[in-house]
């Protein structure tokens, strides 16, 4: 486990081994201590805005010691797994822009409005909730509807915005995204009581449903 | 009381008395949920003149780093208080930096209190750097001729004047869109650029 203070250290050495500016988002943990929510975390998450970028972080990283992994072990056999490094119990999973079957959109960076700067180079932009909440979704981790939960249950959740940006990963092509947040939400209220209001429940509903009718006309009419 | 209910309902400057009302609790238990907010690492404690204890208590304590705002705050009569978190680690922010800073935030008050900054900037080739690269030299002349009109300022140098005035093909520019100053049309025409304040909104300064 890292603290906040461990992390802040760890992002200054790996800055000082940084060969250009870059712009990185903080998506889970990482996010979370910087906003409260926990002490410490396991992972790294970050979002990366263009391949280029990651690479020049994933040199620095390596230049620290830390060892490539494979990424199935953690997330099985899924899409746009990260690529992962680590060093004894700490560890960087590093994704550029699509986050498994969810995309770091324009509107998601737009609402990172906390913003960390180590040193000229590092610029780290940390998620809103709202985002954490539907980054959790898309990674599913065992302990990410944990971390969804004290979210949701230590601050106010405008669930719109998770109802709006759901809609939006749809018109981005990500179909998927909406089933795996209706599972993941129904999850939480299911088993773990979480307080997610019906009306939202019904609206995910509704648009899984528009999603399989829209499917079922695409394949009729081939 | 979870960690982050507290924090959100006690954010800000408090006394004793303010967290007994916000939490309506009886003073030892407002005393020892400071206590464990100050744990968390979120409390600061000052003492007023009369011996009081205010408690500041902010996300950003537990963050360390260091903000712009608190630098503005350190140097400028005017305190703002912080509209978003950004910290920057493993430096010290330069009062140049901080300028270009203030001014693209665009936000009037935050502007208006790093005004006060002109008086310690020292180094004129660094701000003329950072300016340029944010293309925001006239904004920063025009501000510095305004700042000059209320208070004792360091001199600009030459070099920074000559190489930030417009030229004659420029268009006027606004420091925050849509304001216009009545009062100080002067420095407006010479830089072109429109100024946010009037000289009511400097009385702060006096």
């Amino acid at each position: 486990m890292i603290t906040i203070d461990q992390q802040q250290r760890l992002l200054l050495n790996v800055t000082r081994r940084l060969t250009k500016k870059i712009t990185v988002y903080a998506i889970g943990g990482t996010a979370m201590m910087f906003l409260g929510f926990k002490d410490a975390t396991l992972d790294i998450d970050l979002v990366f805005e263009n391949e280029k970028d990651r690479t020049v972080f994933k040199e620095a990283v390596k230049s620290l010691g830390y060892l490539e992994m494979d990424a199935i072990k953690v997330y099985g056999v899924k899409r746009n797994a990260p690529d992962m490094f680590k060093l004894n119990d700490e560890r960087f999973d590093l994704f550029v822009v699509e986050v498994i079957d969810f995309i770091f959109s324009d509107s998601m960076r737009k609402r990172a409005e906390q913003i960390h700067q180590f040193e000229e180079n590092l610029i780290l932009k940390i998620a809103n909730p709202h985002d954490i909440i539907l980054m959790k979704c898309a990674t599913d981790r065992i302990k990410d509807k944990d971390d969804a939960r004290r979210i949701i249950n230590s601050t106010k959740i405008d669930w719109d915005i998770i109802v709006e940006e759901a809609e939006h990963q749809i018109e981005l092509g990500k179909e998927r995204a909406v089933f795996d947040l209706t599972c993941f939400l129904e999850d939480l209220r299911k088993m773990m009581s979480v307080n997610i209001p019906s009306e939202i429940m019904e609206k995910f509903f509704k648009l899984v449903e528009r999603q399989i009718k829209e499917k079922k006309k695409k394949s009729r009419e081939n | 009381m979870e960690r982050n209910e507290l924090l959100q309902k006690l954010a800000g400057i408090q006394t004793i008395e303010s967290v007994m009302d916000i939490l309506k609790v009886d003073k030892i238990i407002a005393i020892y949920y400071l206590h464990r907010l100050r744990k968390w690492g979120y409390v600061k404690t000052m003492k007023q003149s009369n011996n009081r204890r205010v408690y500041n208590i902010s996300l950003d304590n537990k963050l360390g780093g260091k903000s712009y705002y608190e630098i503005i705050n350190q140097h400028s009569p005017i305190k703002i208080s912080t509209p978003v978190i950004y910290r920057i680690y493993g430096k010290e922010p330069s009062l140049e930096e901080t300028l270009i800073y203030a001014i693209k935030t665009k936000s009037l008050r935050t502007i208006l209190a790093s005004l006060a900054l002109f008086k310690k900037i020292s180094n004129w080739v660094e701000l003329y750097n950072l300016a340029k690269e944010n293309h925001i030299e006239r904004q920063v002349g025009a501000l510095y001729d305004l700042a000059r009109q209320i208070m004792k300022v360091r001199r600009m140098t030459d070099k920074f004047r000559s190489c930030a005035l417009p030229k004659e093909e420029y268009k006027f520019e606004y420091v925050i869109p849509k304001l216009k100053s009545r009062d100080f049309m002067e420095i407006e025409k010479v830089w072109k650029i429109y100024l946010p304040f009037n000289k009511k909104d400097l009385e702060e300064y006096k």
